[in-house]
């Protein structure tokens, strides 16, 4: 299929109703899936599985109350496979009132204390209809500054339990260097994942952090954010076919280069056909996790189905 | 201008999508209890009367903007306060915030830097400048009526008025008698918005850079710079005006 970039975005663009066609086939699938059978294959395309950041619903705010409607609108977007984000799982302490210091208290006693039965039953939620929680992704950012190794193990075990291979954090390389030890310990893997930085030596955003960060244990996997990559300039391309072996993940967006801004699929500099069709040809079992940080006036489901319908035609 | 085009366009886009079936199959479609809810487009609130005012709102979401520092200017993660940086309440029009969003701010030690957004137009800055302007000074509207009237210092307050207000105004003249107009409260509350100049912008060739436009235009700009400080004072020496 010979379709340069610029006409396939004219036919994604074109192909609105086709695509909310597609859409709302995809949802009958998913509602049919209910009896868990079809698992992640309901968004296996082609030999390239796809799932969901659940960041993309800006429209839900993340919390674990919200969960039920997160799984609704999952399904809704034919997707068997989600990276699940903490707030979806643990509580909200950042209440009126209570001061981020409090807040942040009372979530590491909560994080030390809660029993395991707490997230088999979400892990339930996700079996139940049909979806693989890859991936378990915990903002170390803020949990790293000032918390002991028992809570670390805990947010290990926490993915652990619900079912995941890794836990997945943005990263920076003194952090990294921190965990290292961590995810052995729990028989999986952290993945790291890259911003657009290139003026902080800490951060993880070039291909050379990438390796130095990759080097500090063999347990580490690059979560490689492809719009941050491209916006840092970087090779999406050379770097998958040089460390796909060590790749968890790709997280799917579109950015523009020299740290311009996120955009639509289609409009902006990351080679997301090439990189869909690379991951395809090479049978690499590296989900592409979709992700979208562009504004848009329409509802996080309908993004969310026009970025699956764009890579379903790459695909095709 | 009354219902927008904006409003009028949603209405459109919501009925194709809901008739193409995407809004009434969606989700685990089989629950009529769930179908359509909290499907809509309606997330950004309710469309503005001002249509010029929802088109920069939109123009801010669909750069996104909002994505980083909210809709109404609450920041996400490490973005910067729009509500309360001194850069956008010293922006007119888009003549500070345009080069800022231009280049982005690649220098820093946040995880996500702001991007640049190198390729946006004149109209589109103005539009978002215009979106943050606003929204700022809804925001500081509300924390600034409702904030604890403290007794001011009135001589503060003259020094205020000398700098700010007196090409326009004069406690000898047009607000000479506004401390008996207006108790404390009212006054307060014309201080920060006028009720005069709370209209919507005019075209009028005529009015284009008239008393009343420059007017609205300057007291938004105070609006969003006031602490809450000089308010009190402001109240104080101009209850003094009897
Ligand atoms: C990816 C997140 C992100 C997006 C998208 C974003 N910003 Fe920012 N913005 C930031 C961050 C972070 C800062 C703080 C910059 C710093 O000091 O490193 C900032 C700073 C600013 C500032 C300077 C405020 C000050 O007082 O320093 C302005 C103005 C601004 N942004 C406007 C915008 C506008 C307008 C848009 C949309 C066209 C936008 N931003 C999009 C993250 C973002
Ligand atoms: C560029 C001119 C301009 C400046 C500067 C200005 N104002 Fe005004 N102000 C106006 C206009 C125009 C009105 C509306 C007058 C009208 O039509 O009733 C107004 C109305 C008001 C009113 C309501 C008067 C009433 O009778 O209800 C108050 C109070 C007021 N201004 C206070 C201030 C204060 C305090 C400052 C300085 C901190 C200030 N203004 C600065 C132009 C200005």
């Amino acid at each position: 299929m010979n379709v340069t970039r610029r006409e396939f975005g004219k036919l994604a663009l074109g192909g609105l109703s086709s695509a909310v066609g597609i859409s709302s086939l995809g949802s009958r699938d998913a509602s049919a899936a209910t009896t868990a059978t079809a698992g992640a294959n309901r968004s296996l395309i082609e030999g390239v599985q796809f799932g969901l950041q659940p960041y993309c619903y800006h429209d839900l705010p993340m919390t674990r109350e919200n969960r039920p409607l997160l799984i609704e609108r999952l399904l809704a977007n034919g997707m068997g496979m989600v990276e699940l984000m903490s707030p979806w799982v643990e509580p909200n302490f950042r209440t009126p009132g209570v001061t981020p210091e409090q807040a942040r208290e009372k979530l590491r006693q909560w994080r030390l204390n809660v029993a395991p039965d707490y997230y088999l039953a979400i892990k339930k939620e996700f079996d139940d209809v049909g979806i693989t929680v890859f991936t378990y992704y915990v903002d170390f950012r803020t949990s790293l500054r000032d918390s002991s190794d028992a809570e670390v193990d805990a947010l290990f075990r926490a993915g652990q339990t619900l079912g995941a291979k890794g836990c997945v954090g943005s990263m920076w390389l003194s952090a990294a260097q921190r965990l290292a030890s961590f995810p052995g310990k729990h028989g999986m893997f952290l993945g790291l994942h890259n911003h657009a930085n290139l003026s902080d030596p800490d951060a993880l955003s070039s291909e050379e952090s990438f390796i130095k960060a990759l080097s500090y244990s063999p347990d580490f996997k690059a979560v490689l954010d492809v719009r941050h990559f491209v916006a840092a300039n970087g090779d999406c391309l050379g770097f998958l076919e040089r460390h796909h072996s060590r790749v968890a993940s790709v997280h799917l967006g579109d950015r523009r280069r020299n740290n311009g801004r996120s955009t639509p699929f289609g409009e902006g500099d990351a080679p997301l056909i090439e990189i869909l069709r690379m991951i395809r040809d090479n049978q690499w079992s590296i989900p592409a996790i979709i992700e979208f940080e562009h504004g848009t006036l329409r509802s996080g489901v309908e993004e969310v189905q026009l970025m699956f319908d764009y890579c379903k035609r790459a695909l095709a | 201008m009354k219902r927008t085009n904006a409003d009028s366009l949603r209405r459109l886009v919501l009925c194709c999508i809901g008739s193409l079936g995407l809004l009434a199959t969606s989700g685990a479609g089989a629950d009529p209890s769930t179908a359509g809810r909290s499907y809509n487009a309606e997330f950004l609130g309710p469309v503005l009367d001002d249509s010029l005012i929802q088109h920069g709102k939109e123009t801010y979401v669909v750069a996104g903007c909002a994505y980083c520092h909210g809709v109404n200017l609450q920041p996400l993660g490490e973005a910067a306060d729009l509500m309360r940086s001194p850069m956008v309440g010293a922006d007119d029009n888009g003549n500070v915030i345009g080069p800022v969003v231009r280049a982005g701010f690649p220098q820093t030690l946040s995880l996500s830097p702001m991007p640049q957004y190198s390729d946006l137009s004149e109209q589109q800055i103005i539009a978002i400048a215009r979106w943050i302007h606003y929204a700022r000074q809804q925001g500081r509207y509300k924390e600034l009526v409702a904030a604890p009237d403290r007794r001011g210092d009135a001589a503060a307050g003259r020094d205020y008025f000398a700098r700010a207000c007196s090409a326009c105004h004069s406690t000898e003249r047009d607000l000479a008698r506004i401390g008996r107009t207006y108790d404390r409260q009212k006054l307060r509350a014309q201080i920060l918005a006028p009720d005069a100049l709370n209209r919507q912008t005019s075209f009028k060739v005529d009015r284009r850079g008239d008393a009343k436009s420059l007017g609205r235009q300057r007291h938004g700009a105070l609006l969003e710079n006031y602490s809450k400080e000089d308010v009190s004072n402001l109240v104080s020496y101009l209850q003094s005006a009897r």
